[in-house]
């Protein structure tokens, strides 16, 4: 091979990895994305907001529609109430934010189901969103190196950070354990080797850890939030439509041993029907209430609290319980296939269960607690209103000091929602090498005051993603990374019904009526 | 004010008198002065003295935590309890079970049904509530909001919320610390974002000028010129040029009895017409800006050209 042309490729390809656009490039493809589809995503899962104005008699219901949500470019309002456009530049100087109004389209509905009338409808200011610098709604997206010299910035910045304040600030990158996966791994319960498979179940910022445990004699257990203590497997599944022993048994595994155990715990349960089994949930998530009162618990934990991701929009509620069964026995067949030793424990630092949690994401957080801290005073406001005889209109109903500073504050502080702290950092400019190595930094949420050996290690598939030797000496040693300079950072899907349909016509069988038969085991 | 102010110029005269060494620059022997914490030569900007206190946050922390502050966020009067509050939050680490759990629950309730003392501090909060919405919805800086609502509370001591609407009020200390902070707001402005209406407004507003005794003027044009300027998407040097005109006029005594609002929308009309580099705008366009009738935009502007005309 000729090295010579070989080491000018080599270097060719390194520069091209080191331009300007590519060093922070992951920070505002994910904010842009954020801004194009993440908000709106967020306003469209709130999509209402219910007063209880209607509650007393003779008083008609009123509730609020939100449409569509738009930001423009920054500016700032001055003193004197004129209005101009914002430079980074300027809003360093003068300790001020960098950020752009957003704008959202509200309607006041008045009236019951079927004789509704919109009261008022605009489209309103309600509040103020940081931008980040070099993002598409940044004041200086596409200037030219002179044009960004005449406004007083530096043309070799790579942008990313936001500006809260004056202060230049950038969003952690955090690296988080793959949501939606099952990990099979062993656990110990009273000195006993037990096997369990764990999943973190996440839908529109709620996460939700699902274990299904094997224990030690072979029954198995599930536990879910809202349920204390855990809830045996086949009463379970049963409650969500798989009654037949046989079916249980063949949507786990075919495999003789398998079946062998899946029989054991057949023979020990405590229910046969569908009915008796949401009657027997009913009984462990409201005991001591009515009847009726326990079935509707009981169903209300099923559809809202196990394993939320696999609702979807538009998929039947019969579809998604079927689903969660079939999941729940793909759980199961990992417990057994660990305890036959058929197949190795999960690997926790295996870079295909992790997960990073890049400015966008961490932004679509924020703007959610954000939204519903609006919605809330917007509740709270039109109550009042209405409670005082005022006209209700949607300019006298929003507070936009509510959402700007549930916004700005986080990013100022570091303080996340969720109780992360350290989540934003004043970026680093003790030289231009420290920018962009703190720019492509990441940390792990593991706590650095404990040993957490193998976490701290370099692991193999860290290849070409992670950097082999920059890594921070001390307490923090192995749990700050960062990007390796090929490093690309893929990005999830926009639309998942897209991806489905394309996976069905290149023959993938059972969507989305089956959609756990699809699933492979959890290790890649 | 006057006594702070008598306090400083002393000081001033001992630094001049007693320390007449160190009053002097030891670079270029330049005049020195004291700028905040800062003792600084007004001649190369050489900080000579400072503070020698650090009143940052500490060096280290002490409970363990990467905070180093050991206060909370500083007394605000823009709240009914200066900001002290207490809440029973949602600890998520430690989970609560049972009974231990519903008896957190009702002592957060009890505890949020006590945070008025009385009817007058609920009333207080809910006047406090709406003029942060006022001001954010105006887009004023954050200190009208604490003046507004020390404002507020005087009136409320001063009785005279009796009888009439606390969102009124709450409108009307808004309207009053903007123009006794010289950045004006016209009513209609306020009264399109308030909860309130204009009879209310005008009502409250009445009666805190007549029993407070607030320190206003008659308002000047130039007040609105940057706003509308902006609004009517105008250069800079339009703008100036109608500051310039709002000056003559009022130079000339013609400004009286005049509505501030038309007065400054038809000298950005008239300089929107002078100024070359811009284009000339609609006295329509003007006067809806002003919120004022194009009669009055064509009135002012007459004035305006009749005493260019003499002056000629």
């Amino acid at each position: 091979m000729d090295t010579a042309l070989d080491r000018t490729i080599r270097r060719d390809i390194s520069r091209e990895y080191f331009s300007r656009e590519r060093l922070a490039e992951h920070h505002y493809r994910s904010f842009n994305a954020f801004l194009t589809r993440g908000m709106q995503e967020v306003v469209d899962e709130k999509a209402t907001i219910d007063t209880d104005i209607g509650d007393k008699e003779g008083e008609e219901p009123v509730h609020v529609e939100l449409g569509d949500v738009r930001v423009v470019t920054p500016r700032v309002r001055e003193a004197d109430g004129s209005e101009e456009l914002l430079y980074p530049q300027e809003a360093r100087l003068r300790n001020i934010t960098y950020s752009a109004p957003v704008f959202m389209e509200m309607s006041i509905v008045k009236g019951e189901e079927g004789d509704q009338r919109v009261v008022d409808s605009t489209e309103t200011k309600i509040g103020r969103m940081p931008i980040m610098v070099g993002s598409e709604k940044c004041n200086i997206a596409g200037f030219t190196d002179q044009e960004l010299i005449d406004i007083g910035e530096d043309p070799a910045d790579p942008g990313g950070y936001f500006i809260v304040n004056g202060s230049e600030r950038v969003l952690m990158t955090s690296e988080d354990l793959a949501p939606n996966k099952i990990l099979a791994e062993y656990d110990t319960k009273y000195g006993d080797e037990i096997q369990v498979a764990k999943t973190f179940s996440q839908r529109r910022g709620y996460r939700a850890l699902v274990l299904c445990e094997r224990t030690r004699n072979g029954l198995l257990e599930v536990s879910f939030p809202s349920v204390s203590g855990s809830i045996n497997f086949v009463t379970l599944v049963r409650a969500l439509g798989l009654e037949s022993d046989e079916e249980i048994v063949h949507k786990v595994s075919n495999d003789p041993e398998v079946v062998k155990y899946m029989l054991e715990n057949l023979e020990e349960a405590e229910v046969q029907t569908e009915e008796e089994a949401i009657e027997a949930l009913g009984k462990r998530v409201a005991s001591g209430q009515g009847k009726n009162y326990q079935l509707k618990r009981a169903n209300y934990v099923i559809d809202r609290y196990l394993l939320p991701h696999l609702h979807e929009d538009g998929v039947e509620e019969e579809d998604v319980r079927i689903n969660k069964a079939h999941y729940l026995c793909r759980m199961a067949e990992a417990c057994f296939e660990l305890a036959l030793q058929r197949r190795e424990a999960d690997d926790k630092d295996h870079y295909a269960n992790k997960r990073l949690k890049v400015s966008g994401d961490l932004m679509k957080d924020l703007f959610r607690t954000a939204l519903n801290k609006l919605a809330r005073d917007v509740k709270y406001q039109l109550e009042r209103a209405n409670m005082r005889n005022r006209n209700l209109s949607v300019s006298t109903v929003v507070r936009s000091d509510v959402l700007t500073e549930r916004l700005e504050h986080p990013i100022a502080t570091g303080n996340w929602v969720g109780g992360r702290s350290g989540v934003s950092q004043l970026v680093d400019r003790t030289d231009f090498m420290g920018v962009l190595s703190h720019l492509r930094r990441l940390r792990s949420p593991l706590s650095r005051s404990q040993p957490h050996f193998e976490a701290r290690d370099l692991h193999a598939t860290q290849w070409g993603r992670i950097c082999p030797s920059e890594t921070p000496e001390g307490p923090n040693c192995g749990l700050v990374k960062n990007f390796a300079q090929a490093m690309e950072l893929s990005q999830n899907v926009e639309d998942e019904q897209e991806l489905k349909r394309e996976l069905a016509s290149m023959g993938v069988q059972g969507i989305p009526g089956l959609e756990g038969t699809t699933r492979t085991p959890a290790d890649d | 004010m006057h006594i702070s102010y008598q306090l400083q110029h002393t000081s001033l005269e001992i630094d001049m008198t007693g320390f007449e060494k160190s009053a002097i620059c030891p670079e270029c022997e330049g005049r020195l002065r004291t700028i905040d914490t800062e003792l600084i030569c007004e001649e190369c900007g050489l900080v000579v003295d400072t503070d020698a206190i650090d009143r940052g946050p500490e060096w280290r922390s002490f409970d363990g935590s990467s905070n180093r502050k050991r206060t909370g966020a500083p007394l605000t009067r823009s709240r009914h309890d200066r900001g002290l509050s207490t809440e029973i939050g949602y600890e998520t680490s430690l989970r609560l079970t049972g009974r231990k759990r519903q008896q957190v629950a009702r002592m957060r309730r009890e505890h949020s049904r006590a945070r008025f003392e009385s009817k007058a501090a609920r009333n207080q909060m809910a006047g406090f509530s709406e003029i942060r919405r006022i001001v954010a919805r105006l887009s004023l800086p954050v200190w009208t909001t604490e003046r507004s609502c020390v404002l507020f509370e005087s009136a409320q001591n001063a009785d005279l919320l009796r009888g009439r609407s606390i969102e009124g009020f709450a409108a009307a200390t808004v309207y009053a610390t903007c123009r006794t902070s010289a950045i004006s707001r016209t009513i209609d402005e306020v009264v399109a974002v308030a909860h309130a209406d204009e009879a209310e407004l005008k009502a409250a507003y009445r009666a805190l000028n007549r029993e407070l005794e607030i320190q206003t003027g008659p308002i000047d044009p130039a007040e609105y010129l940057p706003r509308y300027a902006s609004r009517l998407e105008l250069a800079r040097c339009v703008e100036h040029r109608a500051s310039q005109y709002v000056a003559d006029l009022r130079d000339a005594g013609l400004i009286d009895g005049k509505n501030p609002s038309g007065v400054a929308a038809a000298c950005l009309y008239a300089a929107a017409m002078r100024v070359e580099e811009s284009d000339p705008i609609t006295q329509a366009a003007a006067a809806e800006t002003g919120n004022v009738s194009p009669v009055t935009i064509r009135s002012t502007f007459e004035t305006l050209r009749d005493l260019k005309c003499e002056s000629h």
